[in-house]
């Protein structure tokens, strides 16, 4: 049997038609997957740009989640035409503009995530791989976070994710939540310079976290959706401008409350997290990045992921 | 089962909320538990997880009212919070959103004057609705401490005062259970499955209530185990006037989930018309249902049907005409706005 063909192989009509008949279309993000059916325009094309190395699955089977991006109501459907979103035929946001039906379903995708995937330990954090091997980046929103994981993907890095560090308090492997990196204001540019290869979508502007682009996930990082990784280091990264590279280890203790504070989902875990926590600070090498040079901080965080052998300083909880 | 199979089950049950009951049904039998796909057996933990929480929620509150509530006021848990601190199997899998206290109707104002003062407020409750709760419901609006996860519902019996069935009081206070370690009461076995189907057939819209029928399966499967005691609950529902909900309750709960309920006494069945419309209503909109993009407008108009029964049922005519009357004012005032 042949592969399916990737998104971008397709015109944007073919994906339209799958997007509105009764199956809709599976997105596969590695850690769960979406059925996904819409009745708006110009959706398809937007799927197409940031999801082009995604394969083109129709058949039946399993879903995590059925959506649907469904015309406003009544006038707003021709007069400032608005979309809604709905899983599971409830509509849990407020309609929006129609044209800004993609970072919307990104937003609700994640919405549904964060609500549901309770099986995991969902760390607000990038994650990439060489091989099997993982960093977890974890930051608050604005620290460059993304741009840091969007810059590692098109330097031959891995990308499992860059909004949720998907936790296995099981194996404690990490899964891929592969999702188009939401890029904001000036990290658009900052990406576009880096990379002849950066497939981003349009630039929506004024959304609620101001203008953003999405970066496509690259065939590489797709092939390996399925593919569990394992940590072996923690990066807390911090951007700031015109500063030099700084890289500070942190202790266990110090990388354990603050994993613990960027996840989303920590206390209401309760001794899930904490345990899947404690193994996964203990077993890594932990680093604080400051940086104000993008290409410098992907050298450094390669030769840490490079260098460390099974989580050089690893201690038992 | 395929794994196909589990995709609707999955979210049929988590509309109904019984995906926690589920899955805590399912691990603890390990027969089962062994056949469950990988990726079903996610959003089966996912739920046991958020439940964990949910109960744990429910302890935190239960421990912060403990504290604010005058020791010598008899209070009484009910529902999901006395089933939790009963440690009924029952609330395994549970993920409550309130805790419900009942107190006799004279010390309601000393239960309410105690939790204002612990922190418990109450939220966005216009005039009218205060004096629609304070005069003709069962109990106050609902009260939170900001920040917390969960309400608290203090009610002072266990059917609005207005409805057709007016619980016996004073059957209901004599027969409280003390449940030992805590300061709490519950109702007795009989009283909690009532209360269930006085909550069910006469003090909702019946919308998504299949958790509700769940509840009577469990408690009547745990307590109920001879003609004898079913004899007595029956007569136990005549005291309260609730020989029909628990009719309803028991049928369905026989019919649908194998409840293993005895002949009904006779001459308790509702009227003819009542069966029919009542069964028409709870076939069509109690289940859990999926329309993907949206309720169609024969669901629209189904669940209005189910709406004016609930109405009917709580208030005496002249009373409905004004609630509604001043429902609808104040809906048109909104749109003119």
């Amino acid at each position: 049997m042949n592969p399916p063909p990737r998104l971008a192989a397709l015109e944007a009509k073919t994906i339209s038609n799958a997007l509105k008949a009764p199956g809709g279309l599976r997105i596969p993000y590695g850690a769960c997957t979406v059925r996904v059916r819409a009745f708006v325009d110009g959706f398809a094309d937007a799927l197409r740009n940031v999801y082009g190395a995604f394969p083109f699955l129709t058949d039946d089977g399993f879903d995590d989640f059925h959506l649907v991006i469904d015309r406003g109501r009544g006038a707003r459907r021709w007069v400032r035409p608005t979309a809604r979103f709905l899983i599971d035929g409830v509509e849990p946001f407020e309609p929006f503009p129609r044209s800004n039906a993609l970072p919307y379903f990104e937003w609700g995708v994640n919405w549904c995530f964060a609500q549901r995937f309770n099986q995991y330990v969902l760390l607000h954090a990038g994650v990439l791989a060489l091989g099997d091997r993982a960093v977890v980046m974890a930051a608050t929103p604005g620290s460059g976070k993304s741009t840091l994981a969007a810059g590692m993907m098109l330097s031959g890095f891995r990308l499992l994710s860059d909004e949720f560090g998907v936790l296995d308090p099981v194996s404690g492997d990490l899964l891929s939540m592969l999702k188009p990196v939401a890029l904001k204001n000036e990290s658009i540019e900052v990406i576009r310079a880096l990379s002849d290869e950066a497939a981003l979508g349009p630039i929506y502007r004024g959304t609620r976290k101001g203008d953003v682009s999405h970066l496509a996930p690259n065939a590489n990082s797709v092939e390996q959706l399925g593919a569990r990784a394992r940590p072996v280091l923690v990066v807390f990264p911090r951007y700031r401008r015109g500063v030099g590279l700084e890289l500070k280890p942190q202790l266990p203790e110090e990388a354990f409350a603050r994993l613990a504070f960027n996840s989303f989902n920590y206390s209401l875990l309760g001794p899930v997290s904490f345990d899947a926590l404690a193994v996964l600070a203990g077993r890594c090498q932990v680093y604080e990045l400051t940086y104000g040079d993008l290409p410098k901080a992907i050298g450094c965080v390669r030769a840490l992921l490079n260098s460390n052998g099974e989580g050089g300083g690893a201690r038992e909880y | 089962m395929r794994i196909e199979d589990w995709d609707a089950v999955l979210v049929l049950a988590r509309q109904a909320r019984l995906l926690g009951t589920i899955a805590c049904r399912i691990r603890d039998r390990p027969d089962l538990a062994k056949q469950i796909p990988d990726r079903v057996w996610g959003h089966l933990t996912a739920s046991i997880n958020y439940s964990s929480h949910r109960l744990q929620m429910v302890r935190m509150e239960l421990a912060a009212l403990s504290a604010a509530l005058p020791p010598e006021l008899p209070v009484t848990l009910l529902k999901g919070a006395a089933y939790v601190v009963e440690g009924l199997p029952l609330a395994h899998g549970r993920m409550p959103n309130d805790v419900d206290l009942l107190v006799p109707r004279a010390n309601l104002g000393i239960a309410e004057a105690a939790l204002r003062d612990g922190g418990w407020e109450m939220e966005n409750v216009d005039e009218y609705d205060q004096q629609y709760y304070r005069q003709w419901s069962h109990e106050l609006p609902p009260m939170r401490i900001p920040g917390h996860a969960l309400e608290v519902d203090l009610h002072h019996t266990i059917a609005p005062v207005t409805s057709r069935v007016r619980a016996n009081d004073v059957a209901l206070f004599s027969a409280l259970v003390p449940v030992e370690g805590t300061r709490f009461r519950v109702l007795n076995r009989h009283d909690q499955i009532i209360h269930a189907a006085i909550h069910l057939f006469q003090d909702s819209e019946l919308v998504g209530k299949l958790r509700d029928l769940v509840d009577v399966d469990a408690l009547y499967r745990s307590s109920i185990l001879d003609q004898q005691a079913c004899d007595r609950l029956w007569k136990r529902a005549a005291q309260h006037g609730a020989t029909t909900p628990l009719w309803y309750a028991l049928n369905y709960s026989r019919s649908w989930l194998g409840t293993p309920v005895p002949a009904d006494p006779p001459g308790i069945e509702p009227s003819w018309l009542a069966r029919a419309m009542t069964g028409w209503l709870f076939r069509h909109v109690c289940p859990p249902r999926i329309f993907e993009r949206g309720k169609t407008p024969s669901r629209v108009l189904v669940e209005l049907a189910a709406q004016a029964r609930y109405h009917w049922l709580r208030m005496p005519p002249a009373l409905l005409v004004r609630h509604l009357g001043h429902k609808s004012m104040t809906a048109v005032r909104s749109i003119i706005r």
